[in-house]
């Protein structure tokens, strides 16, 4: 009861998916401010998703049940994602071990329902927007995954969470390092990419594609894919955090922390026109691959 | 057990017990679906099957190096007639034979060896150490044998040919469940109990492994055939059960078995569904298919949980034993020395990767055959037949228990598969880490539930409306704008240095087999340019030959 407790409220869907939308609005104020508008006031994302809420549903004919199942099952495995992220933070012990893993495996599944959803639709579109995503999806997993394991290798070969926490609060932030400072670089792309945010946003770019993978999306549907990204909006930058400066985790260092990669990830957003698919994947498995792979040889090397 | 009448011959421990039980239940399900599936030359087909299945268990038995040895050939040979089977599979057939023929004789040669330097057949009183050459030579002709067996490069080349011709059943019999259980088999049983496993050793299996799992798995990507691209990952998925052997580690040997054992689950139902789709649309190219989920939602949702299964995707068995896989490497990274280290680092990359690109490869078979833009020929021609719904019952119960079986042992992996089969297999293995896989999913259900708790109570039903899809402000012509999904990877195809490799890939250069064949056909054509069936250059041989044999016996 008390997990399932943690898995809707704290630190699972309701927190996550309130902060989540609150920093989509400090995504849109800092864009507007960069553009010189004024920007939509605080509770605007709230407002989208109970709005989106009352719309009428309306499905492509030809697709069902796939249709339906496909948000729930992005939303349900974020969800648990930033539960298992959540409770590792708040108590070390708490986490499993091997924790890390899944929640690597996890990332990818709002991908997967971004995905099969976009195909169930039938629309050409759409397919063309699955294409390009999981084209991203192979093109920044390589140089996340070598990333990921540079700071296994760095924390003594630990795949929990907890230990990784434990290790930068005896030796230093991962970050401090020269080869945790290249993993970081590196994952701060993947994430961008992840988030599906401009330059990486080619699977939904509105121009050409029109939303892309969601363009038959209405209503409750979209609501809930909308909520999937919030949430990833929150979970990967503390994602992030963990990973690289675990050091100190206290509320006011975690929030303060959190603010500076949300800020920069908006910055790279809107300072970057929208790569196509292929330079995406140039760019993942040319200079990031080799920025992954020169961080792992230096961690070998214990720098 | 050993009380048992045939005991020095045959045996009965931790380790086989649970093959032979997967082969009795591979067997009985390849023969229900055959029931339907197979219209000509019944006799044959189902003796073939059923001396299969009996040679496989006599292997997973045996416990006499030639008895192996015996059933090891005999069942190269009904692979052959198995294979041979399927329409226009004269080459496919014949180039498996060679190449599992092949590798029959290595292990003879390394059973010799074996036998002598221990002057005895009987594994289970075998013991060696990699302290001679002569060792090293039989334990790498025996793992040589079970790699063509399985299917790890370089051996693999038969796999994806003999996929894409067989029927569906045959594939998804031997190449995909039997031939991997008892390959990984021997392999467990090489590196358990007969020799003593040292570092180097270990290395050169891994190495193997995560070169088969990123080779395989990058020319799945760009097939078009449905089976052909299920051959190659049948490939893929050797190289973790090898690297999952190679780790020399109680966990990530268990990991490697464990992985077998789902494999074998996963890839048999996904075999099944393509013969299902085979069996509905008469094709198994991918561009023909689009839409199926429509007509075929049982098969549809087993092969969904197959690819997911496959894909390592959590809850699912593949994730588990990917996982175990994993730990072990992880584990080898406290060794102290850094080569090994770096190894290790790269075989976790090349297999986690891999199971990203094996998800790419299978969404792109879902969008290609159950989903996306429906192949309008193909629709009408199946409403026009009057069988618009599944395939026969015997036909989509199969691959549906199938993928039953791969939730179970996924959700209940400690409860059910590990307790029961691997743990007492392999001992003293040491979890670093615990999935609490029941608990994630009692929380996802939870979620969906409540979820769809919600949806009904605000009568939302109501607010659902199916309307057609619209493109540039027109409904959508599906003849015109139809994404087969077989272009979805043409962007990596194109990419660097890939392109090169791919090139050079489908031409054949890195398959074995071809290069041998070049080489004989170039020697047979030196022959052919000697024998001009022209008199008087025979005479001139004859004579040029009498001349030779003179002058050396004038020298003596």
């Amino acid at each position: 009861m008390k997990l399932l407790l943690s898995y809707l409220i704290f630190p699972g869907f309701l927190f996550s998916a309130c902060i989540g939308l609150f920093a989509g609005w400090v995504d849109r104020k800092v864009t507007a401010r960069i553009q010189y508008r004024v920007g939509p006031p605080w509770y605007q994302n709230f407002m989208d998703i109970v709005k989106l809420l009352h719309k009428e549903i309306i499905i492509p004919e030809g697709a069902r049940l796939t249709f339906l199942f496909a948000p729930f099952l992005g939303l349900l495995s974020v969800v648990l994602m930033s539960t298992i992220l959540g409770r590792s933070l708040n108590i070390y012990a708490s986490g499993f071990s091997g924790d890390l893993i899944v929640i690597v495996y996890l990332l990818v599944m709002p991908a997967i329902a971004m995905i099969i959803g976009a195909s169930s639709s039938e629309n050409p579109l759409a397919s063309i927007g699955a294409s390009r995503e999981i084209k991203a999806v192979l093109a920044y997993e390589l140089p996340f995954i070598l990333s990921i394991i540079a700071i296994i290798v760095k924390s003594g070969g630990s795949i929990r969470i907890g230990s990784i926490l434990n290790h930068q609060a005896f030796a230093g932030s991962n970050i401090a390092s020269f080869s945790g400072a290249l993993a970081f670089i590196v994952v701060l792309f993947s994430i961008q990419a992840k988030l599906c945010f401009v330059p990486f946003d080619a699977s939904e770019a509105e121009q050409e594609l029109m939303a892309g993978t969601l363009i038959e999306y209405s209503g409750l549907p979209l609501a809930m894919f909308k909520l999937t990204k919030a949430i990833l909006l929150y979970a990967l930058p503390v994602f992030l955090i963990v990973l690289f400066m675990g050091k100190d985790i206290s509320p006011i260092f975690l929030i303060g922390k959190y603010i500076l990669i949300l800020v920069s990830i908006i910055l790279i957003k809107n300072t970057n026109p929208r790569l196509r698919i292929d330079q995406t994947l140039r760019f993942f498995w040319g200079p990031m691959a080799v920025l992954a792979v020169l961080a792992l040889g230096l961690t070998l090397f214990g720098l | 057990m050993t009380t048992s009448r045939f005991y020095p011959l045959l045996r009965l421990d931790a380790l086989n017990s649970f093959v032979v039980l997967a082969i009795a239940l591979f067997s009985a399900l390849t023969i229900i679906y055959s029931l339907k599936f197979i219209k000509e030359k019944r006799l044959q087909y189902y003796t073939y099957i059923i001396l299969t299945a009996f040679a496989s268990i006599g292997v997973v038995l045996a416990n006499n190096l030639i008895l192996l040895l015996v059933f090891w050939g005999f069942l190269g040979l009904t692979l052959y007639l198995l294979v041979s089977m399927g329409q226009g599979s004269t080459d496919a057939a014949k180039k498996t034979l060679i190449i599992v023929g092949g590798s029959d004789a290595l292990m003879l040669l390394g059973v010799a060896i074996i036998y002598f330097l221990t002057d005895t057949f009987y594994l289970d009183a075998i013991r060696l150490e990699f302290n001679s050459s002569l060792a090293v030579i039989s334990y790498i002709c025996i793992a040589l044998a079970c790699f063509a067996k399985a299917g790890a490069i370089p051996l693999h080349t038969w796999i994806p040919d003999a996929a894409k011709s067989a029927p569906a059943p045959v594939a998804a019999f031997l190449p995909a469940s039997l031939d991997k259980l008892l390959g990984i088999y021997l392999l467990a049983r090489l590196n358990l109990d007969l020799f003593t496993m040292n570092t180097a050793m270990n290395t050169f299996l891994m190495v193997i492994g995560a070169v088969t799992i990123i080779t395989a798995v990058m020319m799945a990507l760009v097939q078009h055939n449905l089976k052909r691209l299920l051959g190659y990952h049948a490939v893929s998925q050797v190289g973790y059960m090898v690297l999952g052997i190679g780790t020399g580690n109680p966990i990530g040997i268990a990991g490697g078995i464990f992985h077998m054992l789902n494999h074998a689950v996963y890839k048999s139902c996904l075999f099944f569904t393509a013969g299902n789709i085979e069996y509905r649309a008469k094709t198994s190219e991918l561009d023909e298919l689009g839409g199926l989920a429509k007509l075929m939602p049982v098969t549809y949702i087993s092969c969904l949980v197959a690819s997911f299964s496959i894909s390592g995707v959590p809850p699912f068995n593949g994730f588990f034993s990917k996982w175990m896989i994993y730990q072990g490497l992880v584990t080898q990274l406290q060794s102290a020395d850094y080569r090994i280290q770096a190894i290790n680092i790269l075989c976790l990359a090349a297999a986690m990767f891999g199971s990203g690109l094996t998800l790419a490869s299978f969404m792109k078979l879902i969008h290609a055959a159950f989903l996306g833009q429906p192949n309008n020929a193909l629709i009408r021609r199946s409403l026009q037949g009057g069988h618009k719904d599944e395939v026969p019952f015997s036909m989509w119960l199969p691959p549906l228990i199938l993928a039953v079986i791969c939730v179970v042992f996924g959700v209940f992996a400690y409860q059910i598969p590990l307790r029961v089969f691997i743990f007492p297999a392999v001992p003293g293995v040491d979890f670093i880490g615990t999935w609490f896989a029941g608990l994630s999913t009692l929380l996802i259900a939870s979620g969906l539930v409540l979820g769809l708790f919600i949806f009904r109570s605000r009568g939302l039903g109501s607010f659902i409306r199916q309307d057609a899809a619209f493109m540039g402000c027109e409904p959508e012509d599906l003849d015109k704008h139809r994404i087969t999904g077989i272009e979805f990877y043409n962007t990596i195809k194109e990419y660097g240095i890939l392109k090169g490799i791919y090139q050079k890939a489908e031409s054949g250069v890195y398959d074995i087999y071809e290069q041998v064949k070049k080489v004989l056909s170039g020697a047979g054509r030196f022959l052919q340019y000697l024998h001009n069936g022209v008199l008087p250059s025979y005479l001139i041989w004859a004579l040029l030959g009498m001349i030779g044999l003179f002058l050396i016996l004038m020298k003596g």
